[in-house]
């Protein structure tokens, strides 16, 4: 993701802010790491391996070792780029998390989750979960992805305290989710709904409804009769819920940490989480899911990009001109517009268009767009070219004071795949990468590889899915020839960081014994 | 943990030859009956002293099984050393060095020094590829020979270290480009300030030529 960040600053620099100084950003180097580098925990490197695996030359592919094992038999696989930056940025977190009530009164937010975390499990599903009385929590299969720019440090940070807020989150829900036999009540501490009964008196007039909120008269000793059409709020969206707030807590925790810790750059964020039978795709940033089920592919995330949500981002730049600094012009060009070109007309489009159209160009038009550029070049402010993540407080438009940072959102977008729905082969997966993969494969070309490698395997295998990964991140790295990295058809191989996820979907793999037993409880 | 040079190897040939159980016994000291198949790439590194400097070894082992043979291939670049071996006691193991070794040229840097190595000499009764038939072949290519046990450890160390004082010694004729990592040699942190006239004043009779 580095170069994301430093060529459009180059070339940005060449544009319209020519001369300068080096633009330094307020890093707080001085401050101490809240973590160091490091490469995934599950992985379980010493630091002569981390030294092996940072090689810009062989870039070598790391799965997971022999004696370590991740749930589901996921397998996984990551290579480091081919020399934009001297680490590898990507970070990944795969846990399986038994969140449980906080201590004391159930109902007043504690600071401290009391969840049971494993990581890397000696066996897949981890022993001696059984005898932490499950039956009062909730079971958690947690996989994330991050991928790093202008430095690791937000990436490193998220991948070792994201699921903190996701447990944080979860465990003010936690009796509401676990009593799947009736619907989230609308105010805590009231009698829950009973969807058994669904609200005779709910749907009213709207006469009634009306002379309900001026405030109807009711005996304080009976409950209220409800006045209102009420949202019915499934559970499901609770789990949604969390999750955006967990990023979002993230995001501030990086943010208050900064004043005290040296907590570099950025990061995007893919997790895919396994609670109650469904699968939850938050995705903030250009990494990808796919689910391929019965060699069909179902995208169940989509990518922020300055082109997917440049609509969103020229829409703050016109209510909020002052984010832009004088600097940039909410309005889309096809190419820069030239001083010799002001009176006449040309090509634009604004917030509210996704077609084009044509107006007199004015001198303010002659500003730097705030989207520019095509595809991967596509840049904000000339500076990034992912619109969501985590982290980039400090990012600035190179040698000015203008952030970027109010165009970034940390908000995922969360899909939900209903796993218990479909009946899933061992050769049913869903893949999760970072850009570097999908940049140079198509979903096409990912789906087609991984079934035919693990076509070829045998099927009881637990390695299969490790090697799949590792042969998908091959693919995409491909092979040094003279003319750089390359893959099938002579394309040009992926010089980013590759890290992928295979995660099989089989139903015999998640309905161990915790998870029925969690849905007898 | 400072040292004068780092050498990256790669260890190479055919599945269960033995290469993981090689790296084990010189990393760790230990021996390991089962086998477990290397599916990808394993690291392990060891510090050695040669001529009384520090060096330390970053050691590629690789997967023998053919189904991995164009992963592993890739991992030749970049290498100073690699151990080529193959497994006494399976004649086929020895056939497939030919293979092996065009691999290896083909893909590596032309200076990689290579250890060739017949492994299991623990295992006398089930020999079937004699010492004179390895030394021929490696005698023939050019290569350095060493007939290892990594069960009882005997030459483990040696094959190692004899590779590395080649290593070391081509430097020293300047035959290797020092300040080329594409070589797999590093000079490390203390040795840095000595490096520019180490690479330039000792290469008299081949300067420049450890560039392929
Ligand atoms: N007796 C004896 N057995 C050995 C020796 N070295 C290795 N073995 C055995 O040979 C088998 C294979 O050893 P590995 O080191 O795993 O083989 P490998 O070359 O790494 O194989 P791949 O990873 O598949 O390429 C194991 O069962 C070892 O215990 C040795 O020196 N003597
Ligand atoms: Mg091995």
């Amino acid at each position: 993701m580095l170069t994301r960040v430093k060529s459009a600053v180059a070339s940005f620099v060449g544009g319209i802010m020519a001369g300068s100084s080096d633009g330094e950003q307020p890093s707080g180097a001085e401050l101490p790491h809240k973590f160091p580098y490091m490469r995934p925990a599950f992985l379980g490197l010493s630091p002569d391996e981390i030294e092996c695996s940072a090689d810009h030359i062989a870039r070598p592919i790391l799965i997971l070792k022999e004696t370590k094992r991740l749930p589901w038999a996921t397998g996984y696989a990551e290579v480091i780029n081919a020399g934009k930056s001297a680490l590898n940025e990507d970070q990944a977190c795969c846990e399986v998390i038994m969140v449980k009530k906080k201590p004391g009164a159930p109902s007043t937010p504690s600071k401290t989750p009391t969840a049971k975390r494993r990581s890397s499990l000696p066996n897949g599903e981890g022993l001696g979960l059984r005898e932490s009385s499950e039956s009062d929590g909730l079971l958690i299969h947690y996989w994330a992805l991050f991928d790093g720019h202008a430095g690791s440090g937000a990436a490193v940070m998220a991948s070792k305290l994201l699921q903190q807020h996701i447990i944080e989150q979860l465990q003010d829900v936690l009796d509401i989710l676990r009593n799947l036999g009736s619907l989230p009540p609308t105010v805590l501490g009231e009698e829950p709904n009973h969807p058994g009964t669904p609200g005779t008196n709910r749907t009213l007039t709207r006469a009634a409804s009306l002379r309900g909120a001026a405030g109807a008269p009711g005996s304080p000793s009976t409950p209220p009769p409800r006045f209102f059409t009420e949202k019915k709020i499934q559970h499901e969206s609770l789990v949604i819920g969390a999750l955006e707030n967990a990023f979002k807590d993230m995001d501030s925790q990086i943010e208050r940490e900064k004043a005290v810790y040296n907590i570099s750059g950025g990061c995007t964020a893919l997790v895919v989480a396994f609670i109650l039978g469904k699968l939850y795709v938050a995705n903030a940033g250009d990494s990808r899911a796919i689910i391929i089920r019965n060699g069909e592919i179902i995208p169940v995330s989509a990518e922020f990009t300055p082109e997917s949500e440049r609509q969103r981002l020229q829409f703050l730049g016109f209510m909020q001109p002052h984010l832009l600094g004088g600097e940039f012009t909410h309005l889309e060009f096809p190419r820069r517009v030239q001083r010799k070109e002001v009176g006449k007309k040309m090509l634009y489009r604004d917030f509210t268009m996704t077609g084009w159209a044509y107006k007199t160009i004015e001198d303010e038009d002659l500003r730097f767009p705030l989207i520019y550029g095509e595809g991967k070049k596509a840049r904000v402010m000339a500076t990034i070219g992912v619109t969501r993540g985590l982290g980039d407080h400090d990012l600035k438009v190179h040698d000015s004071n203008i952030y970027i940072k109010p165009f970034l959102s940390c908000c995922p977008e969360v899909r939900v795949y209903n796993l218990t729905q479909y009946e899933h082969g061992a050769d049913d997966v869903l893949v999760m990468g970072t850009d570097g993969l999908w940049d140079v494969l198509s979903n096409e070309e990912v789906s087609e590889s991984v079934t035919s490698f693990l076509a070829n395997c045998d099927p009881d295998d637990l390695h299969r899915y490790t090697m799949a990964a590792q042969d998908l991140v091959m693919r995409a790295r491909g092979v040094l020839r003279d003319r750089g990295w390359r893959i099938t058809n002579d394309r040009l191989g992926s010089g980013d960081d590759i890290s992928v996820y295979i995660i099989p979907l089989m139903n015999s793999l998640w309905t161990t014994p915790y998870f029925t037993s969690l849905h007898r409880a | 943990m400072a040292y004068a040079y780092l050498f990256k190897y790669i260890i190479i040939g055919d599945t269960g030859v033995g290469k993981s159980c090689l790296l084990l016994q010189f990393t760790d000291k230990r021996f390991q009956p089962v086998h477990d198949l290397t599916i990808g790439v394993e690291f392990g590194a060891r510090m050695i002293t040669i001529d009384g400097k520090q060096i330390k070894l970053q050691i590629w082992d690789t997967a023998g099984q053919e189904s991995f043979r164009s992963i592993t291939r890739s991992y030749y670049r970049g290498a100073a050393g690699a151990l080529l071996v193959y497994d006494i006691t399976r004649r086929d193991t020895f056939n497939h060095l030919t293979t092996w070794l065009e691999d290896a040229r083909q893909h590596s840097n032309s200076n990689m020094v290579i250890m060739l190595i017949g492994n299991k000499s623990d295992l006398e009764s089930r020999r079937e590829v004699k010492k004179e038939e390895g030394e021929a072949f490696a005698r023939e290519h050019g290569l350095i020979f060493m007939e290892t046990s990594a069960k009882t450890a005997s030459n483990v160390e040696e094959a190692f270290i004899n590779t590395a004082k080649e290593i070391y010694e081509k430097i020293q004729e300047g035959v290797f480009d020092i300040n080329n990592e594409a070589n797999g040699i590093k000079i490390g942190p203390q040795h840095a300030a000595t490096n520019s006239s180490l690479a330039g004043g000792q290469g008299g009779q081949q300067a420049g030529g450890g560039c392929c």
